[in-house]
């Protein structure tokens, strides 16, 4: 999704459905302020986001790269993380298993309900990173598909 | 008195304490030293760390700091020890007075299916479903639970006996997929309650959750305190209730709080306690169970009555019988005269089917202002845990009639600002405009139906990275930006820089980064 704006557009008229979104700038890590990249947070309509503000010529290099980056990834396989922090309960696919989209592939129990990971499109399980019983976090590797 | 819990409820009933002129003694874990609750108590002991089995669920630890600082009573609050038998009659038998049911009426009542033949006993209605648990280690186990569920109807619910907030449960459509539930089912039970007994209950569709808040004292005289409405609920979990319930007409408040009240007798209940009935879309109630605890709701029902259901559970529990306010309000339970909302603020992302979002709070400004309640237990800099229940708070609004409060809700949804951590808050703000939920056609499988958050997502990206941009755009020439969202990082991208015409919302903007620190 892109989004583009007309310079000459002034700003939108102020909506009553939405309250004004609040900015936090975020603290500069090494690597961010190497790149020429500042990050906020800003809360719109209850939403917590986090964006990544840099100069247009960059962001368009960079989002070029991402899409070529995207398409090899699209053949080489796709990576299930743990969306939340957990225990893995379940394993339902081993190495080899042909799984369908939506199908089960694990149960990470948190804050005590059990959270069924399904894969994200068909393909092949090329392997299993993790066991029953594991404890996971946030963005660690699960599954693999090929 | 001894608060045996943390977070809004431990706040909650602090404040009650303080306004009884009561001493209140916190506990908390390691993670909670600082935390609103101990804070606020006249004194405070560290019972543990962090996992709640270790310090919140040790009874006997608890029983023995109640001890040592002299206490006269235990609050249980709901969740953790608050429905354990043992819990209770340990108090007692420590000589503490535990503010709730007695130990036996506990007993009957955790056990959801002896809960089931007693209502049954009453000759109170109830839904389809079996009275024994499931017996799955039998060699021909799957196929009689099969034979039950054909002679109860599809879908089915596979319930845990010792149950409660839509933990070891689950919805069944398709008989092949009948064991997984069940042992999913078993396992959750047994991680949650330590006891995996479940059962069946016919799923009835279109149904909504209607349940009554009863009050009863030493002597036996219980009292209905109107309904409530809490259909609005996702995975079994409630997301909104209200009071009372929408679209009921007299005589079907009167029916359900009698047999509220029929229930409770049957099992001599004491103190507070809730019964939760379905309503079917034909306008028949069916019991389902008995909360014999303060419910997380239950300041709605304070909100349209008037009263304060702590304070009068701390009556009834030094050893008065219900009050004159109670028996008032009782009396014109079935015509009331305002109407309120409760939304719980979560950490969850509404986005990613409600997981857990473990974090820093950035940000916290609580909504005020006419008819706003909020019971909240964290502050800026609190760390949520993944140790504890994600409630953070809960949004209260109370108005003249349920029009007046939705607006009010909208209203305090949008001035209630959370950074650091993901909240419930845009689900709230969705649902508001629901014109089902608007119109108070309630239904349980309302948000599984309808809740689609990707378009309002994008739609706040965008609207986020146009704010940040016209920040960040000063004296360059043009910026890029993208927003990411915890784990899933979306390419979004903007071209913006023009100058803003309109100078006030561009400096209100610059000057919300000076103010945040």
């Amino acid at each position: 999704m892109v989004v583009e704006r007309d310079p000459a557009e002034g700003a939108e008229p102020q909506d009553s459905r939405h309250p004004q979104p609040t900015v936090r700038k975020l603290p500069d890590s090494a690597e961010s302020r190497a790149a020429g990249q500042r990050r906020y947070e800003a809360i719109v309509d209850g939403w917590v986001l986090h964006v990544t503000v840099e100069r247009a010529d960059r962001a368009r290099l960079r989002e070029r790269a991402a899409r070529a980056a995207a398409a090899v990834v699209r053949h080489a396989g796709v990576t299930v993380r743990a969306q939340i922090p957990g225990r893995v309960v379940r394993v339902w696919v081993e190495a080899g298993d042909t799984v369908g989209s939506g199908q089960r592939l694990l149960a990470v129990e948190a804050m005590k309900m059990e959270n069924e990971v399904r894969a994200p499109r068909a393909g092949v399980v090329a392997a299993v990173k993790v066991s029953a019983g594991q404890t996971v976090d946030l963005g660690d590797e699960l599954v693999r598909l090929e | 008195m001894l608060v045996a819990n943390r977070g809004e409820i431990a706040v909650r009933i602090n404040r009650a304490c303080r306004e009884a002129g009561i001493e209140s003694v916190a506990v908390y874990s390691d993670v909670d030293a600082a935390a609103r609750h101990v804070r606020q108590a006249d004194r405070a002991i560290h019972i543990g760390p962090a996992p709640a089995a270790e310090s919140y669920l040790q009874g006997e630890r608890i029983i023995e700091a109640a001890l040592r600082v002299g206490a006269d009573a235990v609050h249980p609050g709901y969740g953790f020890l608050s429905e354990s038998a043992s819990f209770a009659a340990l108090c007692e038998a420590a000589g503490l007075i535990f503010i709730g049911p007695r130990p036996e009426t506990l007993a009957a009542l955790g056990d959801k299916l002896a809960a089931r033949r007693s209502a049954a006993g009453a000759g109170v209605p109830l839904v389809p479903g079996t009275f024994d648990p499931i017996a799955t280690e039998t060699p021909d186990g799957v196929e009689k639970v099969a034979a039950e569920a054909e002679r109860i109807g599809w879908p089915v619910l596979v319930k845990a006996a010792a149950g409660g907030g839509g933990r070891g449960m689950r919805r069944v459509d398709d008989p092949a997929e009948l064991a997984a539930a069940i042992s999913a089912a078993t396992r959750e039970a047994t991680a949650s309650f330590g006891d995996g007994a479940v059962y069946l209950e016919r799923y009835v569709e279109g149904g909504r959750h209607v349940e009554v808040q009863l009050l009863g004292d030493d002597e036996g005289a219980i009292v209905a305190l109107g309904e409530r409405d809490c259909s609005v609920q996702r995975r079994h979990q409630k997301l909104v209730e209200e009071a009372p319930a929408p679209g009921l007409s007299r005589s079907q408040r009167q029916a359900v709080h009698a047999l509220a009240v029929r229930v409770a007798a049957s099992v001599g209940l004491r103190n507070a306690a809730t019964a939760e009935f379905l309503l079917t879309p034909g306008g028949d109630f069916y019991f389902l169970e008995v909360n014999a605890r303060l419910q997380v709701e239950h300041g709605v029902t304070e909100l349209v009555m008037g009263l304060d259901l702590v304070r009068e559970q701390l009556d009834i529990a030094g050893g008065s019988g219900l009050s004159a306010t109670v028996l008032a309000a009782a009396d014109r339970a079935a015509d009331p005269t305002r109407h309120a909302i409760e939304a719980r603020i979560s950490a969850e992302d509404p986005s990613r089917g409600f997981a857990a979002t473990p974090g820093v709070l950035g940000r916290w400004r609580e909504p005020g202002g006419p008819g706003v309640r909020v019971d909240s237990g964290v502050e800026e800099g609190t760390v949520i845990t993944a140790h504890y229940d994600p409630l953070l708070a809960k949004l209260l609004v109370v108005a003249a009639d349920r029009e007046a409060a939705l607006a009010r809700l909208r209203r305090a949804l949008d001035e209630f600002e959370v950074g650091g951590v993901q909240t419930t808050i845009p689900f709230h703000r969705w649902l508001v405009d629901q014109p089902d939920f608007a119109t108070g056609r309630l239904r349980t499988d309302l948000v599984d139906r309808a809740w689609d958050p990707a378009p309002l997502w994008r739609d706040a990206a965008e609207r986020a990275i146009e704010a940040v941009s016209r920040l960040a755009s000063t004296g360059d020439a043009s910026t890029g930006g993208s927003a990411a969202h915890a784990a899933s990082r979306v390419a979004t991208s903007a071209d913006a820089g023009a100058a803003s015409k309109d100078l006030w919302a561009e400096t209100a903007r610059r000057e919300s980064i000076y103010r945040w620190p």
